[in-house]
């Protein structure tokens, strides 16, 4: 009886462990031992992005045979949760497009841009670009796409009010939000909610000479210019010109209000077009100028990039495939055509003169030398605009923005 | 060796086996420390003999319940980049910046209002709730239905539709209490920390509901008719024979929901996550969305991990009080 007994834990046990280890074999087994089989994890944009991966995907394996792509879609929401879980696992993707990658960089889990692009695709980024993908010193981020804001307006409800021309400095952008509010609309639209609290904030902190750091990198988000950028806000939202609550609203509601003409101005980026104000009201009567700045005579726009990055895998036996791939994919077509649909600016010089054919575009394409970025070769800049999305909208409602400040510099310096 | 030369197994000369142990039972219990009767590796067979039938069970629990919190517990003892990668130990490190955080103390406080504010609501509803879909009357298998709905439903759906309903521009809420005149001009509800509180506390309840009032209605009818019917020929009134017998009688009903709605409530991400993403701020936060948001806002992992350490042990302090509040082992008797 005891034996059988035993034999019955032992059987159970083996396969129990069994079946646990058979899970773990077969994940660990679905990437390559040959090299020629990488994993690739796209952010989908819009309902285009993984149409667009699929067929050039497709493309690839029938020009380069024995070479497999394997594709997974994430969406922006799930993905900092994903690529942490990646990580953790020890199960990242060989190719990997995402916002940030400089903790990558420093922890050692990507390869530098040099070893997986031809020197002709490292040649053909934007040096703008090409200086936001550095961490140390050395290119590691492939620079993705690129995106800047601008001041979008409502040319009818600008013309009610007896505006003739869009606001350039902070003074004019009070006033004719007061002209505006006056005629029974919202003078401007602020987004100060969690979604992209950082971007709104910087759009106006720059144009002020304020920033996130000193030029030798160090924090300076409690600097005097942030401060009475944020003083400015709370006036705007104190004084009833904004819409209410901008503390919990995202850039969803404003351009969703801003296509329905109930907005006077907002700052938006080039997909805002297709994306907000298209879907909703494709008939509103709207332009695009620059950011206003508080003196009213330097404009900066705020610029963002996404990036592409590769994982060291297998002792670097994924290197060919993936730079195959990503050479595959910096191709000027590839990229053109992947820019055109999803409303995104160049990276590259040969992508960018496609893209200025379109008016829209070409505004953004051309503010583009302008435009300042966030930190993002800092690892520590992700917690840091954490930190941001979290709290700064208080400080236009409940709390005083140098407090807020303060905070959120404390957090920056504990991040490193 | 002495197992295969007592040769019991294959005589079939001793007694059925499942007499076998209790007739050593008796004799064993009395002075266990003697080392005669049945041989040493029999005893310790017959004492794992349970094993095999709580083996599959056991291991399920291990694998499934306190591997996870050995790992809770391990990671809030590390450092760990914010890329995920494992930097070494950190001691206590983790959970002295958690207490350090300004929002905490306001966030265990808020978290525990919220657990009692949505529970005690819930209980109450559903004890009416419960004595009304016990009652015969038409159409009661429709309305019994009916009560399952939200709890079919996903519970992130509902907490988006809630959203939509108390939106600021285009929202139901605020469109009805226009045209009934209560407010003269649109609130957005969900901006303000405390009535947004209130309307989360509303859609938890909401959610809780169906659970609760179906545990209610089967504590009810275990209830056996005679026990009123003694009631009402000594003269109880329906009042007193719902304080004298329904309550007490569906205390095991009442003890069972409410735990459940404690651990539900408490650890319940969607609907504040889907209403305001505990904002503005952390001014509606929980303790379960704080959490989330130090790992992926402030890409402190480690810390996120204590923060699910501290959470883990308030539900289990909070469960344990209650149980001793309502003295559970006279339940079990």
């Amino acid at each position: 009886m005891k034996r059988h007994l035993m034999g019955a834990i032992a059987a159970g046990l083996t396969l129990a462990l069994g079946v646990s280890g058979c899970g773990k074999g077969s994940s660990s087994k679905g990437d390559d031992s040959d090299g020629k089989t990488i994993k690739f994890v796209a952010a989908i944009y819009s309902d285009n992005t993984k149409p667009f991966w699929d067929s050039l995907i497709k493309d690839f394996e029938a020009k380069n045979s024995g070479y497999k792509v394997q594709l997974e879609m994430v969406d922006w929401t799930q993905m900092d949760a994903k690529v942490k879980t990646y990580v953790q696992t020890k199960q990242v993707p060989d190719v990997l497009n995402y916002n940030s990658f400089s903790d990558f960089a420093r922890d050692g889990l990507i390869y530098k841009a040099s070893e997986v692009v031809s020197p002709q695709v490292l040649g053909d980024f934007t040096p703008t670009f090409t200086a936001q993908a550095k961490y140390n010193g050395e290119q590691y981020g492939l620079p993705f796409i690129s995106s800047a804001r601008l001041l979008f307006y409502n040319k009818d409800l600008l013309k009610k009010a007896g505006i003739a021309e869009p606001p350039k400095t902070w003074a004019e952008v009070k006033a004719d939000a007061q002209k505006i509010k006056s005629k029974g609309s919202t003078g401007y639209g602020l987004p100060l909610g969690p979604e992209e609290a950082q971007a709104e904030f910087y759009s106006w902190a720059m144009n002020n000479g304020g920033g996130w750091v000193d030029a030798s990198g160090k924090w300076t988000i409690n600097q005097q210019p942030n401060i009475d950028t944020l003083n400015f806000l709370r006036d705007l939202t104190k004084s009833g010109l904004t819409q209410p609550n901008p503390e919990t609203t995202d850039r969803k509601t404003v351009f969703n209000q801003f296509a329905q003409g109930k907005i006077g101005m907002a700052i938006g980026g080039p997909f805002t077009k297709a994306s907000f104000i298209d879907p909703a009201n494709k008939d509103l009567n709207f332009g695009v100028t620059s950011l206003p700045s508080k003196s009213g005579t330097e404009h900066n726009t705020l610029g963002v990039m996404d990036v592409l990055a590769a994982f060291k895998k297998n002792d670097g036996k994924n290197k060919e495939a993936v730079t195959k791939f990503l050479d595959f994919f910096y191709q000027k077509d590839n990229t053109s055509k992947f820019l055109t649909k999803e409303g995104f600016l160049p990276v590259t010089s040969s992508a960018g003169a496609a893209l200025s054919a379109d008016p829209y575009m070409k505004q953004f394409v051309d503010a583009l030398p302008t435009s300042k970025f966030a930190p993002t070769s800092n690892p520590a800049w992700t917690a840091v605009a954490g930190a941001v999305k979290q709290s700064l909208g208080t400080s236009v409602a409940g709390s005083q923005p140098k407090k807020v400040l303060d905070e959120i510099q404390k957090t920056a310096e504990k991040s490193g | 060796m002495r197992d295969a030369t007592s040769g019991a197994r294959g005589s079939g000369a001793p007694p059925p086996r499942s007499l076998q142990p209790r007739a050593a039972v008796p004799g064993a219990s009395p002075s266990p420390a003697r080392p005669s009767g049945p041989s040493r590796p029999r005893r310790i067979g017959r004492a794992l003999t349970p094993l095999l039938w709580l083996g599959p069970s056991i291991a399920l629990i291990a694998v499934v319940v306190l591997w996870p919190v050995v790992e809770m517990v391990r990671t809030s003892l590390q450092k760990i980049s914010s890329s995920g990668v494992t930097l070494g130990g950190s001691g206590s490190r983790n959970y002295s910046d958690l207490f350090d955080e300004d929002a905490f103390l306001a966030v265990v406080g808020r978290t525990l209002l919220w657990v009692a504010g949505v529970v005690v609501v819930t209980m109450l509803l559903s004890l009416a709730l419960g004595q009304l879909l016990n009652a015969r009357f038409p159409g009661r298998r429709v309305v019994r239905w009916t009560v399952i709905v939200p709890w079919a439903a996903s519970v992130l759906m509902t907490a988006l539709i809630w959203k939509w309903m108390l939106d600021n521009y285009s929202g139901l809420v605020n469109r009805v209490l226009l045209d009934l005149n209560v407010i003269d001009q649109p609130v957005n509800w969900l901006a303000h920390p405390h009535q947004a509180m209130l309307w989360m506390m509303w859609v938890a309840v909401f959610v809780s509901l169906p659970f609760t009032s179906f545990v209610i209605l089967a504590g009810l009818q275990t209830i056996p008719e005679d026990v009123y019917e003694a009631a009402r020929v000594d003269g109880a009134g329906a009042v007193r024979a719902y304080f004298g017998i329904t309550l007490p009688l569906l205390r095991p009903a009442i003890l069972i929901a409410s735990i459940i709605n404690v651990i539900n409530v408490f650890n319940s991400f969607p609907i504040i996550w889907a209403m305001t993403g505990g904002g503005p701020g952390h001014a509606t936060d929980t303790t379960t969305t704080f959490m989330y948001k130090i790992a992926f806002y402030d890409q402190n992992v480690g810390e996120s991990a204590a923060m699910a350490v501290v959470n883990f042990a308030l539900i289990l302090v909070m469960v344990l009080l209650y149980l001793r509040a309502s003295r559970w082992r006279e339940e079990v008797r």
